[in-house]
């Protein structure tokens, strides 16, 4: 089941068909405080309540209606190959199996071994990073080699800024989806109380230390692991994180691999991403550097 | 006859081919711009030489031990000469920064 929450952008549509696509049958859809784009005729509204839309998709879950996807059942680009299975045409690679270039090497950033480079667009709806962001990626294995960020983040509602929902983000991210649902429940309830029992539970995981030191220094100064612990900090004092600066995000992920580059996203929130990736014409700028 | 008949089985009740946009890579929406056939730099390859290293000598030590009753001191000095010679291949590889992750 897709459940779209909230507003999409309308140059997001082909994202959303592919994932819509990409879900095995029966696939049905849950829009839930969200407008169809155009073409998205199909699927039901779940109630506006948090906890009335959770029953509902809960219950929808166990229907299956069997939505057709929208994408034409066709390559993405046109075949060029010569032999029936991918291989032949011309150049020592290979040619181009259905348009797209086989990966071709390049020196790995961090010890110079020539691999192949594997370049692809990543999100708008990718789980691990913050919902909306668009990079354009060139990976060698898992160490990231260039970064041109094509979207910034969508904007959030006042509650994803708590330090409850910053956090949780992250936690997810390190595989502790229990307490990441306690720090959500405790937003929904009341993002303004101290939470100290929660914070405590959270450094008990030994979260701080899970993560590698001096990853990503801001323009003050602070890594991953500082800007976590400003905002437990703030969770316990129940007051908003001190706020920090990514600089030229698209730099500081370059050398990183992927896990590191997904802390990185999360230990900042969704508005100093944001404004990190202020106009297109500063996006366009870093992407050429 | 097996294999023939594990193919017609796999034939029949096998799923069908997915359609096209199910066959992309899950990129969260995006689109990959180069194949996916690529090589991968397995960086933890080394280390994963030492350790099967490591479990062969294990493997023959098991063995010895029933020997060791039975041998006493002499099979004693035939491990630790054993042993010796694979402490100074780590102690070599150590030198030559295989246990570095890079």
């Amino acid at each position: 089941m897709l459940v779209v929450a909230g507003e999409q952008r309308p140059s997001d549509r082909i994202a959303l068909a592919r994932i819509h696509a990409q879900l095995f049958e029966p696939r049905a859809t849950v829009w839930w405080r969200a407008d169809r784009p155009s073409g998205f005729d199909f699927g039901t509204g779940a109630p506006e309540s948090v906890s009335d839309a959770a029953a509902f998709i809960s219950a929808q879950a166990t229907q299956s209606e069997g939505e057709a996807i929208l994408l034409d059942d066709g390559p993405p680009n046109p075949w060029e190959g010569v032999g029936p299975y991918g291989q032949g045409g011309n150049g020592m690679m290979g040619g181009t199996p259905y348009g797209r270039p086989m990966a071709m090497t390049t020196d790995d950033l961090r010890d110079g071994l020539a691999l192949d480079a594997y370049s692809a667009t990543f999100g708008p709806y990718l789980t691990q990073w913050p919902p909306g962001l668009i990079m354009e990626t060139t990976l060698q294995g898992d160490v990231i080699q260039s970064v041109r960020i094509v979207e910034a983040p969508l904007a959030q509602d006042l509650l994803a800024a708590t330090p409850h929902l910053e956090l949780a983000r992250l936690l997810r991210l390190l595989e502790l989806p229990a307490l990441a649902d306690r720090l959500v429940r405790a937003a929904l309830a009341d993002p303004a109380r101290a939470a100290a029992g929660l914070a405590r539970a959270v450094r008990w995981t030994g979260l701080l230390a899970a993560i590698p030191s001096a990853l990503a220094r801001d323009e003050s100064g602070g890594d991953v692991r500082s800007r976590t612990a400003g905002r437990l900090d703030a969770l316990s004092a129940g007051r908003p994180a001190d706020p920090a600066a990514p600089g030229d995000l698209a730099a500081m992920l370059i050398g990183l691999e992927w896990h590191e580059a997904a802390l990185v996203l999360a230990s900042f929130s969704i508005d100093e991403l944001r404004g990190a990736i202020a106009s297109p014409a500063v996006r366009m700028a870093k992407g050429a550097a | 006859m097996f294999v023939a008949l594990v193919l017609a089985a796999y034939r029949a009740a096998g799923p069908r081919c997915s359609p096209w946009p199910q066959r992309l890579p899950f990129l969260g929406g995006g689109e990959a711009d180069t194949h996916a056939w690529q090589r991968y730099h397995v960086r933890f390859y080394t280390m994963t030489l030492v350790f099967i290293a490591f479990e062969m000598e294990m493997m023959f030590m098991y063995p010895w031990a029933v020997v060791f009753v039975e041998e006493g001191l002499k099979a004693l000095a035939e491990m630790g000469m054993f042993l010796a010679i694979l402490s100074l291949g780590i102690l070599y590889g150590w030198r030559e920064g295989i246990f570095r992750w890079q």
